[in-house]
C-alpha cells in the first residue's frame, strides 16, 4: 500500500474515528429532538437523520455544516468493517465477535434499506366500504383517470417531484400531456380578488380562484393544502387550463378523442392487487368509564387471485402482515364508524431482527468460548506439576 | 489475518450511495377495478394547515336555519361549513362556495354522479333530474342521485346562486342514512337566504 492509501487506510479502521461517529450521532439525536418541537417529528428526522449534511442557508446558497446521520451511518458502518477486517484474525476463537460484528454492520444497513425503501402509507375507511389503494400523506400526485371503461380505471399519477420541477409530462398510453404552469407544496386557496389575481384556471371549479403561497407546515397533525395550475393538450390542441388543489374534494371531468378522464390532485396513492373491507369497528371501554380498551377492525380480505376471501381481525400490537406489508390498527373517527390503518411496506423489516439475534447469538459464544478457555486454564492450574524422575 | 481492498470498501460505499439514491419515477400507471369514491373526504383524519380560514365570499353569506339536531363547524379553504346530522352511518354533508358559474352546472353535476359511479348526463338529461324550490336566497336547483352500488350511495345536493358566487349544499352518504335524515335536509334548503 503506498503512503496516502495507508494513510486513509489508517484512518478508516481507527478507534477514534468510532468515537468521533458516535459523538456525531449523539449531537444529531438531541438536535434531532430538539427539532421535532418546531419541525415535527417527520420533518425533525428526514433533516438530521435521513439526510448526507445539515444544512444551513446562507446568502442565497445553502451550505453544509455538520453530517447528517445518513453519512455518519455510513462512516460507522464502513469504520466497522474496516477495523473488524484489520484487527480480529479469521480464527474459531474470535467466532463470536465475528458474528457480533456482523450483526452490528446488518444493524446499519438495515436502516439503509428502510430509510431508503420504506413506505409509510394509511388506509381510511368507514364500516362496509371497500377500498383497494392506500395513501402516502405527506406525498402528492395529480392523477389524471381515464374513466371511460365501465369495469376499470387506467390511472396515471403525476408524481410531486415531476410536479415541482415544471415543464411538460405526457400522459402514458393516452394523446394526453400536461403542461405544469404552477406549483405550490402549500397554499391559501380562495376567490380572487383586488390584489390576488385568479391563478388562470379556464375550466373547472377553479375558474376565479386565486392562491396565496405558504410554507409547508410541520406538525405531524396538519396537512399541506397543495395546489398544481396545469394546462392539458391532446396532442398540439389545448383542452384548456384547470387548477387542482386537495382543498377541491372531488375529481374534475373533462373529455378528450371520446374518451372520459378526471384529474385531481391528491395524496399519492398505491393501488392494491387485492381489496379490502371494512365490516366492523369496535372501540371498547372499560365499563363505567372512558378509558379505552380496545380498538380493533374486522376486514374482510379479498384477494382473485390467489382464491382469498376471509376476514382478519386486526387489534392494538396485532397488525395483518400480508403482501409484504404490515396494516396496525392507528386510529379512528366519525363516531367510531371510520378506521384509520397504518401501513408500512419495509422490505428490510426482519433485518434488525435478524441483526439483534445475530449480536446475541455473538455474545453468547464469546462468552463460551471465554468460560471454556478460563475452565481449562483453571483446571490446568490445579492439576499437579509432573514430579521429574529421580 | 485478512485484510479488505481498498477497492472493495469504495464498492460497499458505491453500492450503499446507489441504493439511498434510488428515485421514483415521474409518472405511474395502474389500471384498476372501480371503486366507489368514499364518501368521507379522505383528508378528514388530518387537519388541513389553513382550517381556520374560511373562503371570503364576495356577494355577502349564505345563512341557513339547522333542523333540530344538526350541527355545523367552520370549514376551510374550499368548504365554507361541514353540517352534522343527528345519525349514524355514512354521511357526509357540506357548504361550498366557488367563485362564479364554478365550471358550470352541467360539470359539478356530473362531477357528483361520477363520485357514486354514474355516468354523466347531458343537457337534456340534466334539465329532467333538476328540482327547484323557492327560497330567501332565490331559487335553490336540487338534484338527488344514488348509485348502483352496494350498498348504494346516494348524494343530495342543491345549488344557489349569489352576486357572483355559486354555492353548494351538499349531503352524500349511505342511501338509508341520506333518507333518514332527507327532509330536514330539504327544510334547510329551503331556510337558505343570503345575510
Amino acid at each position: 500500500m503506498n503512503r496516502p492509501t495507508q494513510k486513509v487506510w489508517d484512518l478508516l479502521t481507527s478507534l477514534k474515528l468510532t468515537i468521533v461517529c458516535l459523538s456525531a450521532l449523539m449531537v444529531l439525536v438531541v438536535a434531532c429532538t430538539l427539532a421535532q418541537v418546531r419541525l415535527g417529528t417527520l420533518g425533525a428526522v428526514n433533516l438530521y437523520m435521513r439526510s448526507w449534511f445539515y444544512w444551513i442557508p446562507l446568502g442565497g446558497f445553502s451550505i453544509p455544516i455538520f453530517p447528517g446521520g445518513a453519512a455518519v451511518g455510513l462512516v460507522l458502518m464502513l469504520n466497522l468493517i474496516a477495523a473488524q477486517a484489520k484487527r480480529l484474525e479469521l480464527s474459531w476463537k474470535k467466532a463470536g465477535l465475528w458474528i457480533v460484528h456482523l450483526g452490528l454492520i446488518l444493524l446499519f444497513v438495515g436502516e439503509f434499506v428502510t430509510s431508503a425503501y420504506q413506505v409509510d402509507a394509511r388506509l381510511v375507511f368507514e364500516q362496509g366500504q371497500t377500498t383497494n389503494f392506500l395513501e402516502v400523506p405527506r406525498e402528492t400526485e395529480l392523477a389524471i383517470v381515464d374513466q371511460t371503461d365501465p369495469a376499470f380505471d387506467d390511472v396515471h399519477g403525476i408524481q410531486e417531484g415531476a410536479l415541482a420541477r415544471g415543464g411538460t409530462v405526457a400522459v402514458p398510453n393516452t394523446p394526453l400531456s400536461v403542461r405544469i404552469l404552477a406549483w405550490q407544496r402549500n397554499a391559501l386557496l380562495g376567490p380572487a380578488r383586488p390584489g390576488l389575481p385568479p391563478a388562470g384556471a379556464t375550466q373547472g371549479v377553479g375558474v376565479g380562484l386565486a392562491f396565496s403561497p405558504l410554507a409547508p407546515v410541520t406538525s405531524d397533525e396538519q396537512r399541506d393544502l397543495s395546489l398544481a395550475v396545469v394546462e392539458v393538450r391532446a396532442g398540439d390542441r389545448s383542452l384548456g387550463t384547470w387548477l387542482a388543489s386537495n382543498a377541491i374534494e372531488q375529481p374534475q371531468a373533462f373529455s378528450a378523442g371520446g374518451r372520459t378522464f378526471s384529474l385531481a390532485l391528491r395524496d399519492r396513492r398505491l393501488y392494491l392487487p387485492y381489496s379490502l373491507t371494512l365490516e366492523q369497528f369496535r372501540h371498547d371501554v372499560y365499563p363505567g368509564t372512558e378509558i379505552p380498551k380496545n380498538f380493533s377492525s374486522l376486514v374482510r380480505l379479498q384477494n382473485p387471485a390467489r382464491g382469498e376471501d376471509r376476514n382478519v381481525l386486526i387489534f392494538m400490537n396485532q397488525p395483518l402482515r400480508y403482501d409484504g406489508k404490515a396494516f396496525y390498527q392507528a386510529s379512528f373517527g366519525k363516531g367510531d364508524t371510520l378506521s384509520i390503518l397504518q401501513v408500512v411496506e419495509n422490505p428490510g423489516w426482519l433485518i434488525p431482527y435478524v441483526s439483534t439475534i445475530l449480536v446475541t447469538i455473538g455474545l453468547l459464544v464469546h462468552f463460551a468460548i471465554s468460560l471454556r478457555r478460563g475452565l481449562r486454564r483453571a483446571a490446568a492450574a490445579q492439576e499437579p506439576a509432573p514430579q521429574e524422575a529421580a | 489475518m485478512v485484510r479488505p481492498s481498498i477497492s472493495s470498501v469504495f464498492a460497499i460505499l458505491a453500492v450503499a450511495a446507489g441504493a439511498v439514491a434510488c428515485s421514483r419515477e415521474d409518472v405511474t400507471s395502474y389500471r384498476v377495478a372501480k371503486v366507489p369514491t368514499p364518501v368521507v373526504a379522505s383528508a378528514a383524519p388530518m387537519q388541513a394547515a389553513s382550517a381556520s380560514l374560511p373562503p371570503a365570499p364576495q356577494g355577502g353569506a349564505l345563512r341557513w336555519t339547522l333542523p333540530a339536531g344538526w350541527s355545523e363547524k367552520p370549514g376551510g379553504q374550499m368548504r365554507y361549513a361541514t353540517l352534522q346530522a343527528p345519525v349514524t352511518g355514512r354521511l357526509d354533508a357540506s357548504v361550498v362556495v366557488l367563485p362564479g358559474p364554478a365550471g358550470g352546472e352541467l360539470a359539478n353535476v356530473n362531477r357528483w354522479r361520477n363520485q357514486i359511479g354514474l355516468p354523466p348526463l347531458d343537457d337534456g338529461a340534466l334539465a329532467k333530474a333538476r328540482k327547484s324550490v323557492k327560497t330567501k336566497a332565490g331559487t335553490v336547483k336540487i338534484y338527488d342521485f344514488t348509485s348502483a352500488s352496494t350498498p348504494p350511495t346516494r348524494v343530495v345536493a342543491g345549488l344557489a346562486e349569489g352576486k357572483g358566487d355559486t354555492w353548494f349544499v351538499k349531503m352524500t352518504g349511505d342511501a338509508s342514512t341520506v333518507a333518514a335524515v332527507r327532509d330536514d335536509f330539504m327544510k334547510l334548503l329551503g331556510s337558505l337566504r343570503f345575510e
